[in-house]
């Protein structure tokens, strides 16, 4: 059988190609107005999750894959065989290169847990005390929200509740309880905060912020039946003073409707739905 | 075992099956295959159905393409759409990649250290009868939705993992997550069979002189795989019970009304699927290994490291299976210990691509299908490897977690990794089984137009998940930004699609051809290259010594004075059918029909559990036990053939 012939060019060309598609990658993320862009972040939180990928990963990462690939290439280029009868020298190892390559990577990769650790710890606090609380409800398929501080509660003493859109202020902490009513959720809203399960039958917290007014999409991210690609969410961030404008809007509104109206109840309310707010939560944030 | 011939215990029952057994000698076309015991066919059926299987599922992923390729997709409705998906999952990790990954165990592990069959061969048969039936069971889900012809699927709609509790009754009726547990359940019994007969196999068969560290890479990867396989089934096993006591006898594990614990599931699913990850690629990176060394005429460069970070990966496979749940909320000190240790995994998945650079480097390399193939692999797991050490960083997993950018990193690994790895082994040993080489040309066309439509495919998909793309969405609205990286993705998948066309022709224009390719077509290193193509039954005239590692290699060459190798004239091998009738002497296992038996006994027990609240379905699990008794009775009774 003859020797098939690939040309330089082939895999210069294939270089090329592999090249494009990372630049397609960043170029794409740089494209920021995008609702729900990770690398447009609009918030204390999105903005660091961002961060550690792009001062400590991204490029080392890059730099590795054109080091190796280009070797790669190189060595399948620069030592094609010939001739049929050639037999190159018989090297079966060398101690040093595998310690090398073995303890300096290791030493690369433990630097980079530094950063990981430090950030899980960050974002991993609590809530301020001075933060503005919101109960996130998942149910099959929609968002529930409830304003928990007391300042907000309508005539009744109950929370104020409202669906699948929720307002908050800029420039404020936001405390989140996560709950969910049925299945699995998972609360997103990329441009502010990356992901936190919902899960049945327990409370997860999380916090996040926006630093400008904005209209900011998110979805559930945690697959969750029928309509799971249907269970987006808006948060609206506003100056103070408007969130107040608008949450007392809401409050009036609220009084006026009787507590039997069910317009803003969930659409597939399940047995053990939050019509009268999710069971009492059987543990606290870490108790998995 | 084979090689020990005892005596029929004389009683009549006995005396009947041995006649019907003398009978199995004598089978012929579908018999023969049905009843053989020869590790060499049964590798060859685990290949053929894992690939009909590999069709299935990949027409599964174009059906997700279309749906996905605009916004507001109308192809499949979401109820369709979440079962495809589900299955495509399901089949490509459980019914491809790791029976084609049996496949090779089956074709090569006896070759390659010199034996002539697996140490349990009526095992192995049962266990590719098993799989075949719990593919087959699995996949008739399908037909229980109600008229499959107007689309109606009854297919599981839970996702390959199956988080509880969206796979309870309450949540997903009907049957499909039944005979999705029961499959992987019966699927799981193949795996452990299989498992457990590799490492025997591998301990305890290997040739004269075969040290553990004279072992061809391959086999090492073999030896790793089964035995993560042994651990690590039993606790999805452990798990896919729990899960079917609540869906069928109404048990509490994961419901969450009275305190059950969805968090259990993923624990306990995780905790296997890690090591299952690990299962998929080391038998990729054993293939890979003997390519590599064969068309660079050099041996595996640091050997010993590439075993050892095999098994350094196989270890450390069981400390990272919590970075699938980050976002669950596992609290900071469990999501920066399993941060840690995933990071750490990098380390011995990055010495293998050093050595593999190393072993090409100084070479003499032929460009060939298979070799591109294993570059391609490389090329594709540095990538895969690389965005996985991005999962490792906590804080942006957060935004990663459950995004196209995670589909985008496992496709990298497990389609641009394993799936290239057994498309070179495939094109690599093709000439041993058959006799035949694959159509060069069409290898170079199948390479380029899967290279090229993989990258285009699944490297838009990065960019979709950092652009806030979550992962099993049957829709999206316009104004995303995703509807032209999607469409990207979409025409990359028929590119792939293409491909595989033009491996099946080039399947079918090869066995056609008449150029025959001889017992060492492409001046091989392991002992396979020693033996005639297509082997004989027996595989070896004589049980071969072993002297060093790449025995057969230096059977061909040695060095000459001044320490260059030389091809020593009429090399070592190539003595094929020289005296055919002296053959007769070696005994080889008889054929049996008794694993079938047994195997298909499994899936009627399933079917019978999964109506068993239709009280006429109960003789289906007595018919099926009965089969069961009977297979493994009859099997442990069957007489050795004279």
């Amino acid at each position: 059988m003859k020797l098939p012939r690939l040309s330089t060019r082939t895999l210069v060309l294939l270089s090329l190609l592999v090249l494009l598609a990372a630049a397609l990658l960043l170029s794409g993320c740089g494209t920021s107005d995008l609702p729900q862009n990770t690398f447009a972040a609009e918030g204390e939180v999105a903005r660091k999750q961002r961060d550690i990928l792009i001062y400590w990963v991204l490029g080392p990462a890059a730099i590795i894959f054109i080091v190796v690939e280009g070797l790669i290439v190189y060595a399948m280029i620069r030592y094609r065989r010939k001739s049929d009868d050639e037999v190159p020298t018989q090297v079966h190892g060398n101690t040093r290169m595998e310690l090398a390559w073995t303890i300096a990577p290791a030493i690369l990769l433990l630097v980079l847990a530094v950063p990981v650790v430090e950030g899980i710890a960050d974002l991993g606090r609590s809530p301020r005390a001075d933060a503005l609380h919101i109960r996130v409800t998942g149910l099959q398929w929609r968002w529930q929200f409830e304003y928990m501080d007391p300042e907000y509660a309508n005539a009744d003493g109950e929370p104020l509740r409202v669906f699948d859109e929720v307002h908050i202020p800029t420039k404020r902490e936001i405390g989140l309880e996560i709950l969910s009513a049925d299945v699995l959720h998972s609360f997103w809203v990329p441009r502010l905060a990356g992901k936190q399960d919902a899960i049945a039958g327990s409370t997860r917290h999380m916090w996040l912020n926006a630093d400008r007014p904005g209209s900011y999409s998110g979805q559930c991210a945690e697959f969750c039946g029928l309509q799971h690609a249907d269970m987006r969410l808006t948060m609206v961030a506003q100056e103070e003073n408007e969130f107040e404008e608008w949450i007392q809007g809401e409050l009036a509104d609220d009084a006026g409707s009787g507590p039997g109206d069910s317009a803003d109840g969930p659409a597939n309310g399940p047995e053990d739905g939050p019509a009268n707010g999710p069971g009492a939560p059987a543990e606290g944030s870490n108790g998995e | 075992m084979a090689g020990v011939v005892t005596r029929p215990r004389p009683t009549s029952i006995l005396e009947a099956l041995r006649g019907v057994r003398q009978q199995a000698e004598s089978y012929q076309g579908i018999w023969s295959w049905i009843a053989t015991v020869d590790h060499k066919r049964i590798g060859m059926m685990y290949g053929v159905t894992a690939f009909c299987f590999f069709l299935l599922g990949g027409v599964e992923a174009l059906l997700i393409r279309l749906q996905l390729t605009t916004a507001n997709g109308q192809v499949l409705d979401p109820d369709q759409y979440n079962r495809i998906f589900t299955m495509h999952g399901t089949t490509m990790i459980f019914l491809v990649v790791m029976p084609l990954s049996a496949a090779f165990f089956n074709l090569l592990v006896p070759l390659m250290i010199g034996a002539r069959d697996v140490a349990f061969p009526r095992l192995n048969a049962f266990s590719y009868w098993v799989f075949l039936g719990g593919g087959l069971l699995m996949n008739a889900s399908f037909f229980t939705g109600g008229n499959i012809f107007q689309g109606e699927l009854g297919a599981p709609d839970g996702g390959w993992f199956g988080y509880a509790p969206l796979t309870l009754n309450r949540f997903s009726a009907g049957e499909g997550i039944d005979y999705w547990a029961m499959g992987l359940q019966i699927l799981g019994i193949a795996s452990m069979a299989s498992g457990f007969n590799f490492v025997v196999t591998i301990l305890n068969m290997r040739a004269p002189g075969m040290t553990l560290l004279r072992m061809p890479l391959f086999i090492w990867m073999t030896l790793a795989t089964s035995l993560l396989i042994i651990f690590a089934m039993p606790i999805i096993a452990v798990a896919l019970f729990e899960l079917l006591f609540d869906r069928l006898f109404e048990a509490n594990y994961f419901n969450t009304l009275v305190g059950g614990r969805p968090l259990l599931w993923q624990h306990m699913f995780w905790l296997f699927g890690h090591p299952e990850v690990y299962i998929l690629i080391l038998p990729a990176m054993g293939i890979v290994s003997e390519v590599l060394p064969t068309f660079s005429r050099k041996p595996l460069f640091g050997y010993p490291f590439v075993v050892f970070s095999g098994i350094a990966i196989a270890f450390m496979s069981w400390g990272v299976w919590a970075h699938h749940m980050y976002t669950t909320g596992l609290g900071t000190v469990a999501n920066s210990a399993f941060g840690v240790s995933t990071i750490l995994i990098a380390v011995p998945t990055g010495v293998k691509i050093f050595n593999w650079l190393g072993t090409i480097w100084g070479g003499s390399i032929r460009l060939v299908t298979p070799f591109m193939f294993s570059m391609g692999f490389i090329t594709m797991f540095i990538i895969g490897g690389l965005t996985g050490v991005m999962h490792s960083i906590v804080p942006s997993d957060y935004q990663q977690q459950d995004t196209y950018f995670v589909v985008a990193h496992f496709h990298q690994v497990l389609m641009g990794g394993a799936i290239f790895a057994l498309f070179s082994g495939i094109y690599y040993w093709f000439p041993k089984f058959s006799g035949k080489f694959l159509n060069e040309k069409l290898g170079q066309l199948h390479f380029w137009l899967m290279f090229i439509g993989f990258n285009l495919t699944f490297q838009p998909m990065m960019v979709l998940g950092l652009l806030g793309m979550p992962r099993r969405i049957y829709t999206y609205e316009e104004g995303l930004g995703w509807e032209v990286l999607n469409m990207i993705a979409t025409a990359g998948a028929f590119f792939i699609a293409t491909s595989v066309l033009v491996f099946i022709i080039n399947v079918v224009v090869s066995v056609r051809s008449k150029e025959r390719a001889g017992a060492d077509p492409w001046d091989g290193r392991t002992l396979e290259w020693s033996v005639p193509s297509p082997p004989p039954p027996y595989d070896f005239e004589e049980i071969p010594e072993v002297h060093t590692r790449d025995e057969f290699w230096h059977r061909k060459y040695v060095e000459d004075e001044t320490g260059r190798m030389v091809p020593i004239v009429a090399g070592g091998a190539l003595q094929e059918e020289e005296h055919e009738e002296e053959h007769q002497h070696i005994h080889m296992p008889s054929p049996s029909y008794f694993p079938i038996i047994a195997a298909m006994g499994l899936p009627l027990i399933a079917a019978g559990l999964i109506y068993w609240e239709w009280i006429n379905m109960l003789p289906l699990i007595a018919v099926g036990a009965a089969m069961v008794v009977v297979g493994i009775y009859g099997w442990a009774l069957e007489p050795e053939a004279e």
